[in-house]
Formats: C-alpha cells, structure tokens, sequence
C-alpha cells in the first residue's frame, strides 16, 4: 500500500523491509511538512507585524531605537501632562455648568495660553540669546531654529520677529529677510526654555552650531543663557481663510 | 498533457504539499528581505526589546493624542453649549476659538496640495534617502508659497514643531514617521503656481530629489484635510507678558 509514497530507490535499498520504509519515511515526509509550516507561520506572523506596527523600525540600530525611546518618552510625559490638564478644564467647565455658572477665569487663562503658545501674544521667561555676526544663510538659521525646536523652546524670535506657524527665514547669505524684513549681518535670536538644555543641545560636539561653523565658515555664533526676557507677539494673521474648520 | 496529468495525480499529496509549502516559504523568505532594504539592516540581540518598547510607547501615543482630541472636542462643546451666555463671554468663547484655529488646534479642510515624498531606488546609497532636512525644505516652500496649514503624515505641523532625523526615517512632534512622506498643505488656490515659481523649490527638485533618484509627486486638490494637532500647548517657562510689554 505506501509503494508510491517511497521512491524506488529507497524500496530497493532497504530490500526485506519494504514495508516498514514507507512508514518512516511518511513519518519524516510530515515533520517536514510540520517543520515548514511551522517557519511558515513565523515568517508570516514577523511579516504582518513588521507591516503593521512598526514600518521602519527594523532598519533602526539599537542607538537609533534608544534615541528614539527617549523621544517618546519625553514626548508622552508631555501629552500624559496635557490630557490631566484638559481633564481638569472640562471638570471645571462642567462643574460651573451645573451650578448654573460659567468659568469665566478658566476660560479666560485658557485663551491667555493658547494665544502665547501660538504666538498670538507676547510672552515672558528664561531661555537663551544667540547672537550672529557675519553672512549666514537662511538655511542655516532654519536649522538652527529647528534645532531649538527640538530642545524644548517654547518661543522664539529673530531680530525681533517673533517665529510663528508660516513664518520662514530665507535669503542667500549677506541677503536674509523674515516676514519681508531685510536682516543684516549682525542679529540676534531670542528663545524661551530651559537655557541649559538649549545651550547644551546647540553647541554640543558635533550640534548644530558646529555644522554652521563648517559650512558658514566666516559667521559667529555666540549663545548665552537669559534670565528674564520678552519676546512679542506676531504680527501675522494666523486664522486660516482658505481653510475652515472640520464639522 | 494527459501524460503530465497523470504523472501529477501519481505523486504522493505530501510530495504536493510540501512542493507548494516550499514555495510560499521562498515568496515569504524574499518578501522579508525585500522588504528590508534599502535600509540597512542590523541583527543584534538588544534590538528586539528596545523595538517592543518603541512599539508600546508609540501605542501609548496614539492613546493620549486621541484623549488630547477628545477632550478638546468635549470642551469646545461645552463651551458651545452656554445656553445663558452674555454677549462678553460669547465673544471670549469666539475668541476662543480663533486662537485655537491659529494655533492649529483645530482640524480644517480646505483647497491645497498633497505631496508624496519617496526615497530612491535601493542601493543607491545614502543621499537617495529622504531626510528630515528635506522634509524641512518642502514645508519651509510650503509656507513661502502662502500655505496656511501644513501636517506630515497626519502630523499637524505647529510652531514648536522640530522635523528631525532618526535612523533613516524621521520625527515630527516626537511621532516616528517612515517614509514615504506624505506631506499636504491647504493655501490659497494658487498655491502650486506660487511655488513653482520659487527658485529655492525649482533648486530642491533638480538639485537634491532629481539627481538622487528620489521621487517628488504631488496633487492639487479642491479639498485637503489636515488634522488638529494633538501635542501640548503647557507652558513651563514662557508666560503671557504683562499687558504693555512689546
């Protein structure tokens, strides 16, 4: 009955065991097949998740992926600090509602925030001056506004213009402008945040102010921490016209 | 024919089946590397754990901006819903509201462009990658153009907004995005034409996305939907100066 489950070959071999063979070799036909379902699965299974979940990530080094675990921390610790805030305004807000009141104070420093967050008014603290001196390019301002960004500034401004949403410095070097204003080669950038993280992020080895150094060989760039500041609002319309609001 | 049907029937189904097992296990085993590049690979043991934990942390992410959005949503309509509200507080209410489309806060819809930014054919080295700077770049025209809101990949850029690189891929607001990148922008009807007649956007396309290979595609669209951004707007160490103060 397995003659044609055993190649000849092995039946003729084997001689007075013929049917025995067959059985074996069944048996070892099946934990193969059992074998290469099973590496099957796991391929399958490494596929749909590497598709789903983590795009990129498996071509991150385990510096990337450490570097990249200290940014979303940090980045949930802020958001975990925002949703208990948020909650606490819609307690507030519901709380006045149902004493038939209106929270008038929270609203109100609500709006103050918002507005100095996005630019809209002037806002005040610690943080940092970097002074320029010599031909930049507006590339290279942008990177290092970027950079500032990405330490935590919570404000920033340039000769100042306050740096809002839509706001871009641009120009060859000798030839920069923000919001349609020439600047010269001698200016000053404002930032509100922790001056030692954002001194430490600019002119660590090999940080931005390093990279300008290298490509921007004739500027200076001097940073120095700030105690008390005050950087002013935008002039720039920010409420979109083209676009509205999603009902 | 019939002599192939019949030699085929003759086979053993085990025979069959693990012919066919083998080759969906090639495909796989070829989709798995492909899939890989052209990015570099790495093969250390500690990648595993720390891929897990980037994994949960960005599920946790996805979990407080969702929150974040909800509860902005609850509170506009609380406010909304001030039946007994003075003509003062309607206007803090409206005021309210402007502050919160100028920051961003609020998803809009309007005529604008999506762009698709790719990387290069693989192996053709590092520059054929897209990098944050590039992504920098097209927002940066984007805001020249005249564009009054922009996200990447969902991402509503907003005034503290850093694009940076990490690995091969990069972060916007602390979220891990691979490319391709998908970057739109809502503006005045002509936005495309403003830009197209930028210099700097003309140099970006033939100097950097041309000559590495990259590929550059976009569409004008009647209707762009951006979405709200869903970071936070706390303060630690600015406060709204005193009223007089520049």
């Amino acid at each position: 009955m397995n003659s044609r489950h055993v190649g000849p070959a092995h039946g003729a071999h084997e001689g007075g065991h013929a049917r025995r063979i067959p059985r074996a070799d069944t048996l070892s036909s099946r934990l193969t097949v059992a074998a290469v379902a099973g590496i099957l699965g796991i391929l399958a299974v490494g596929q749909l998740r590497g598709q789903s979940g983590a795009p990129g990530l498996a071509a991150l080094s385990a510096t990337d992926l450490s570097q990249l675990i200290a940014n979303l921390t940090t980045g949930n610790d802020q958001l975990r600090a925002e949703v208990t805030d948020l909650e606490g305004q819609q307690g507030q807000l519901q709380d006045a509602r149902d004493r038939g009141e209106t929270a008038v104070g929270s609203l109100t420093s609500d709006l103050a925030r918002i507005r100095a967050w996005a630019g809209l008014a002037a806002v005040t603290g610690q943080g940092i001056a970097i002074v320029v001196r010599g031909p930049i390019g507006g590339d290279g301002v942008e990177d290092l506004l970027n950079e500032l960004r990405n330490a935590g500034a919570e404000a920033i401004s340039v000769d100042g213009t306050r740096i809002v949403t839509g706001v871009v410095v641009a120009g060859a070097p000798g030839a920069l402008s923000v919001e349609n204003d020439a600047i010269g080669d001698t200016f000053e950038i404002r930032a509100i945040g922790s001056p030692q993280i954002l001194t430490g992020t600019l002119t660590r080895t090999g940080g931005v102010i390093a990279q300008l150094g290298a490509t921007y060989p004739d500027a200076q760039l001097t940073v120095t921490p700030v105690e008390q500041q005050t950087l002013p609002a935008t002039d720039r319309p920010l409420v979109p016209t083209h676009g509205k609001p999603e009902l | 024919m019939t002599a192939i049907v019949a030699r085929f029937r003759g086979l053993p189904s085990v025979q069959v089946t693990l012919a066919v097992a083998l080759l969906v296990l090639g495909f796989l085993v070829a989709a798995q590397v492909a899939g890989e590049k052209p990015r570099a690979q790495y093969t250390t043991q500690e990648r595993a754990p720390l891929i897990q934990t980037v994994i949960d942390l960005q599920a946790q992410q996805e979990a407080f901006k969702a929150k974040i959005l909800e509860l902005r949503q609850k509170i506009g309509d609380l406010e909304a819903q001030d039946p007994g509200a003075a003509a003062s507080l309607r206007q803090l209410y409206a005021d309210l509201e402007d502050a919160r489309l100028a920051a961003g806060l609020i998803a809009i819809t309007g005529p604008g462009l999506a762009f698709r930014l790719q990387d290069g054919t693989p192996g053709a080295g590092v520059d054929s990658l897209v990098s944050a700077q590039d992504v920098r770049i097209l927002v940066r025209e984007l805001w020249l153009a005249g564009a009054e809101g922009i996200s990447i990949n969902g991402e509503r850029v907003a005034t503290t907004s850093a694009v940076i690189d990490i690995g091969g891929s990069v972060l916007v607001n602390s979220a891990y995005l691979a490319p391709p990148y998908e970057i739109r922008a809502v503006g005045p009807p002509d936005l495309y034409d403003r830009l197209r007649s930028s210099v700097a956007f003309a140099d970006f396309v033939q100097g950097r996305i041309e000559r590495n290979g990259m590929s550059l595609s976009v569409a004008e669209l009647a209707s762009v939907d951006l979405k709200a951004y869903a970071g936070t707007v706390n303060l630690r160490y600015a406060a709204p100066a005193a009223s007089g103060q520049p």
